[in-house]
């Protein structure tokens, strides 16, 4: 080996490369998969029986109802949580994180790698049960798009909030959960203010927005339906790279 | 290796060359348990062990150095500038952590491969070849590191240590969990690194083993420099204490006597079947005791120290401060 070496940096747009397929191969589990698909065939089951049922007066209603409160109230954020707060949550409780933290790269596309990879697995674990569900249901074609693009949103928000909770809190997944049951399922319901920082509120006016159907809390017209949670994301994955900056690692 | 005035023990530093890595008054404390205190000392090229019971601190300090923790006090700097902001001196670390973890579903080739292509290595997969090489491992092994032993996983965290050439190897309890053989040839790869003018710190808590890894040596005992400077120094200085030992003996009284008139003791205390002896030279009592015993007829049935492991030489370190 040669002595000295020379100053070499990992340009950032390799780093998330890198990580984003480090991580996506410590994500994707038998077990986890096997559990996330099980659920969205839950649900999808689930349409499908709305979409046969002779009983209801509304099918379009029904529908819609069936893909708000079972897809993006359960489905979508549990998915989210399970592989986003692993994404570096895992990695940090097992000490392997040090293997992308004592590298020459920068933080911040760490941390993007981590929320791309978290998507990567998380979209078609939601975004294709829930479409299956909407066509099932019978929805039409403007519940289908409404599906499609609040799947897309909420697994973008949810996972980057997800990650960083991540890193803030050890048993985030705990955490999440709570979060997912307490504010986004009860809390969120009880007004505007409440729903404007849930995500459900916004997913929920984007169906509403697509499909004409009267959601509680789809208030919001389709634009800041789709920027808000965004805006949101990118915040919280400053807000992560900051956080794995100053973090302790072990 | 340089480190702070110190009156005791008298242990002499090697001469002082270009710091590789300064630590300077630097305390760690996590909550109310402080990890590190006030330990002050720098590096350069060569091998220096960082000795030390298990929860003595040795971890923290590596932690510390790669940047990985800040410290609650002091500065530690690795050429000049701080780990923990400096992505260009991150690049010149290798770092062999002390915990068991690894990316467990990669093959060895693929993980060190990954410490390549995240140190910006041009040729990740060469490199990862002759790093592999270095620790004796089969670049072409396709199985996951998970299914390894823990000496091949502790040989593969070396590896990937070593795979971005650095400058910098910081590498804790690296023998742990290797075989005699392998354990030798790692000794030898440290030596040839810190002759080739690598800066190594290598931890570990086995006094016998840090003999053999070399003469800088570092005591690190409740979170504080205990020693520094010649291993042999250190040594001495150890044999040199004051040693308690047990002897159990028909007759002890007698025997007690005895010792204490030829001044083999500083002092003993007698029970009904033995006595304990304080010594400062234990090379003498060793010799005395039995031809002793054989002089006043009576019989041995056990000789032992009473303060010969690590704890109790980390332990007197400490107290003579």
């Amino acid at each position: 080996m040669s002595a000295g070496t020379s100053m070499r940096v990992v340009e950032p747009l390799r780093a998330l490369r890198l990580t984003y397929r480090v991580v996506l191969a410590q994500l994707v589990t038998r077990g986890r998969l096997a559990a996330l698909v099980l659920v969205g065939a839950v649900v999808a089951a689930v349409a499908a029986a709305v979409g046969v049922s002779d009983e209801i007066d509304d099918p379009l209603e029904a529908a819609v109802r069936v893909i708000a409160d079972l897809g993006f109230t359960a489905l979508v954020p549990i998915v989210a949580l399970v592989f986003a707060t692993a994404a570096l949550g895992d990695l940090r409780d097992d000490g392997t994180l040090v293997y992308l933290w004592l590298r020459p790269m920068d933080r911040w596309p760490v941390v993007a790698g981590a929320w791309a990879a978290a998507v990567t697995v998380g979209l078609p674990l939601t975004v294709i049960p829930l479409g299956v569900a909407s066509v099932l249901v019978d929805g039409g074609g403007a519940l289908v798009g409404a599906t499609v693009l609040a799947g897309v949103v909420a697994v973008i928000a949810y996972s980057a909030l997800f990650l960083l909770a991540g890193l803030l809190v050890r048993n985030a997944i705990v955490w999440g959960l709570a979060y997912v049951l307490v504010w986004e399922g009860i809390v969120a319901g009880y007004g505007n203010i409440p729903a404007r920082m849930s995500v459900r509120g916004y997913t929920r006016s984007i169906i509403t927005s697509r499909t004409g159907v009267d959601l509680d809390l789809g208030d919001l017209s389709l634009a800041p339906s789709v920027i808000v949670p965004l805006v949101a994301a990118a915040v919280a994955l400053l807000l992560a790279a900051r956080r794995l900056r100053s973090m302790d690692i072990a | 290796m340089t480190s702070p005035p110190m009156t005791s023990p008298p242990v002499t530093s090697p001469p002082v060359t270009s710091p590789m890595v300064s630590v300077t008054n630097v305390s760690k404390a996590f909550g109310d348990v402080v990890a590190v205190s006030d330990v002050t000392f720098s590096v350069g090229p060569g091998v220096t062990a960082l000795l030390g019971p298990n929860g003595a601190g040795k971890s923290t300090l590596f932690r510390l150095m790669c940047g990985l923790t800040p410290p609650s006090q002091g500065t530690v700097h690795v050429f000049g500038v701080d780990a923990r902001r400096n992505r260009e001196v991150r690049g010149r670390i290798g770092l062999a952590p002390q915990q068991d973890a690894l990316f467990d579903r990669l093959s060895a080739r693929r993980f060190v491969e990954l410490a390549a292509e995240t140190h910006a290595i041009a040729d990740p997969t060469e490199a990862a070849a002759r790093a592999l090489g270095f620790v004796d491992l089969d670049p072409a092994e396709a199985k996951p590191v998970g299914a390894y032993s823990k000496g091949m996983r502790q040989r593969v965290k070396l590896a990937a240590a070593l795979v971005n050439d650095p400058d910098v190897l910081i590498l804790d309890e690296p023998l742990t969990g290797l075989d005699p053989v392998q354990r030798n040839r790692m000794i030898r790869l440290f030596h040839d690194l810190g002759d080739a003018g690598k800066c190594l710190l290598v931890s570990s808590h086995v006094l016998d083993e840090v003999a053999r890894l070399g003469s800088d040596v570092l005591v690190i005992a409740q979170g504080r420099l205990a020693a520094a400077g010649d291993y042999r120094a250190l040594r001495s200085l150890m044999d040199d204490r004051p040693h308690r030992i047990r002897v159990v003996a028909e007759q002890p009284r007698a025997l007690a006597a005895a010792l204490l008139a030829r001044s083999l003791v500083d002092g003993v205390s007698v029970a009904t079947d033995q006595l304990v002896a304080d010594t400062s030279d234990v090379d003498a009592f060793g010799r005395a005791i039995a031809p002793l015993a054989r002089e006043l007829g009576v019989r041995l049935r056990e000789v032992q120290p009473l303060d010969d492991d690590l704890e109790s030489v980390f332990r007197y370190l400490v107290e003579r401060r």
